[in-house]
């Protein structure tokens, strides 16, 4: 079968809502029934059909091309199957994702993986701020999943993620892992400011010192890290993308904090890196 | 039975030998020591969860029950206190036990969860850094007792065919011999004389008795061994027991091998029967 390829005809002017196309929602039906199905645009609505070109059969294969930031939410609340994406994304992609595979060809907004629960997204391009955080109001960010992005984050990346792994193989911004319930981010270029600020439980693993940490980090010392160890081999083991993380060593400078807050989360500074990332 | 498959890994092969080897001592019948485990083979560095080299244990048990008594008690006395060891889980199915689940409380509040590719490991901050263990490993239906015996002129022809035997054996996967050598010197019956004793002497092999029990030893029989196998299924039983009676066989008659038996004492002990000839057809 053929995947379900919607080709955007002309970027839209003012944001579209996109959550009603995801394998879920779209199971069993036809393009003339796609065509048909409302977005939210701005206070208004639009029909499909009148943004995108619409080809093919496989609901849980989508295809978007000629993506651009005007586009929100793109797989919100998908639970299985795969959408690919090719051009950029605006904010809120993977919106509590449940289950299968967002990949993005190109950079996406803010709120990526905001309070998914599980599933795979790919960004391969840079990403805005707050990655994989709660929304104000949510109990916490991303209970489950794997977040990858190729480039580089904004700020705030895993504020307050509860379970997860977040890979960035680019820098981040500041705040980076800011108020962690638990979870792992990992840095593998530069952090900016106060990375783990107010974490209670969680790992952060940087690749490169910061430029400035909060004096309620407690140094632990250098140590081999056996968890590392565990952890990029495990990662390395997801598909080929991931397969370079299994030239990081397991040596770190381990930090605990935020003593400040709960005092059981960590960073752990690599010492060693592989040339080529 | 039930059985489980852990994978203990170390910072070198010797040191993963030293847990897997103390983590399957006194675990030769379930009669008396709970469970049955032995070493089922070395794994490459690529072949375990962390990357180093690593040991695959597996432990037999006459239920799930017995399994989670017996495998997390060995695991925090044998693995945990090894150095430089790690355990994780060798078989996933929804049946499981648990592994790290309770030694986690050994961490004293320091213990940090993890959750990689959908599998949870605990971290427990130990003297030699951190061990790590997963949290549950899975329980499979297994098939305990596969035997034959090796009939010889005396112990010592008995004990080369066997441990050629015991060396075909362990190239086939998914099985363990659980005494030790693979080997049982002392052979027993199901029952006894005395009430209170589970399993006897099987006098109808023992060389000694011949003249004054129904032996089932003729003159020439000197000695007789026994090995005894687990497995997750009922072919990679025949087909251990196939290549250990072919190369107990080898020896042949000229080097004191006269005959190969097993123990089925009288078709009652379990539902599974593995008939000698059929298995070398």
């Amino acid at each position: 079968m053929k995947p379900l390829l919607l080709t955007l005809n002309k970027p839209p002017v003012s944001p579209v809502d996109l959550s009603p196309l995801i394998p879920d929602l779209l199971a069993g039906m036809k393009v003339a029934h796609i065509n048909k199905i409302k977005l939210a645009h701005g206070k208004n609505s639009l029909r499909v059909e009148k943004l995108f070109s619409v080809t093919g059969e496989n609901t849980d294969n989508i295809k978007i091309r000629r993506s651009c930031n005007k586009l929100l939410y793109i797989g919100k609340g998908m639970s299985h199957g795969h959408i690919e994406v090719s051009g950029d994304v605006g904010d809120f992609a993977g919106q509590h994702m449940q289950g299968g595979v967002l990949r993005i060809h190109g950079n996406a907004g803010s709120w990526v993986g905001s309070g998914m629960a599980d599933g795979v997204i790919e960004i391969h391009g840079n990403v805005a701020d707050c990655t994989g955080a709660g929304l104000p109001g949510d109990a916490h960010g991303m209970s489950n999943g794997v977040v990858y992005i190729s480039g580089n984050a904004g700020d705030r990346v895993g504020d307050r993620m509860r379970r997860g792994i977040i890979i960035i193989c680019g820098n981040a911004g500041d705040y980076c892992g800011s108020r962690m319930q638990a979870g792992t981010l990992v840095v593998l270029q530069r952090t900016g400011e106060y990375p783990g600020i107010s974490m209670k439980r969680g790992t952060i693993v940087l690749a490169k010192k910061p430029s400035h940490m909060a004096a309620t980090f407690m140094s632990c010392g250098e140590l081999k890290m056996q968890y590392l160890r565990l952890l990029f081999k495990q990662l390395s083991e997801i598909g080929k993308t991931y397969a370079f993380l299994k030239n990081y060593a397991a040596a770190a400078h381990r930090f605990a904090g935020d003593l400040a807050s709960n005092g059981k989360g960590e960073i752990l500074i690599l010492l060693q890196t592989p040339r080529k990332g | 039975m039930k059985a489980t498959r852990i994978v203990i890994t170390a910072m070198s092969l010797k040191w993963a030998h030293r847990a897997a080897n103390s983590i399957r001592g006194f675990a030769s019948s379930v009669i008396a020591c709970g469970c049955e485990a032995d070493i089922e083979g070395e794994l490459k560095p690529s072949e375990t969860p962390d990357g180093r080299p690593g040991i695959a244990v597996m432990i037999f048990a006459m239920s799930t029950k017995d399994l989670e008594k017996q495998v997390p008690m060995r695991v925090g006395q044998s693995v945990m206190t090894t150095a430089t060891t790690a355990c994780y889980a060798g078989i996933y199915a929804d049946e499981k036990i648990s592994l790290g689940k309770n030694l986690r409380f050994f961490g004293d509040g320091h213990q940090i969860a993890k959750v990689i590719n959908g599998n949870r490991y605990w971290r427990i901050p130990v003297m030699h850094g951190e061990f790590i263990c997963e949290e549950t490993t899975g329980v499979t239906k297994a098939i305990g007792g596969g035997n034959f015996m090796v009939l010889a002129k005396t112990s010592r022809h008995a004990l080369a065919a066997c441990e050629k035997a015991i060396g075909e054996i362990q190239k086939v996967p998914n099985v363990i011999t659980a005494f030790p050598g693979g080997i049982v010197g002392s052979g027993s019956k199901v029952g006894s004389k005395y009430k209170f004793i589970k399993a006897s002497t099987n006098e109808a092999f023992c060389p000694t008795l011949k003249g004054q029990v129904k032996s089932e030893l003729s003159p020439e029989i000197g000695s007789v061994l026994e090995i005894v196998i687990d497995g997750l299924d009922e072919g990679a039983i025949k087909e251990a027991m196939r290549v250990g009676i072919k190369a107990a066989c080898s020896y042949g008659p000229r080097k004191g091998i006269y005959r190969i038996s097993a123990g089925n004492y009288g078709g009652h002990l379990g539902k599974y029967h593995f008939h000698l000839h059929e298995i070398l057809k």
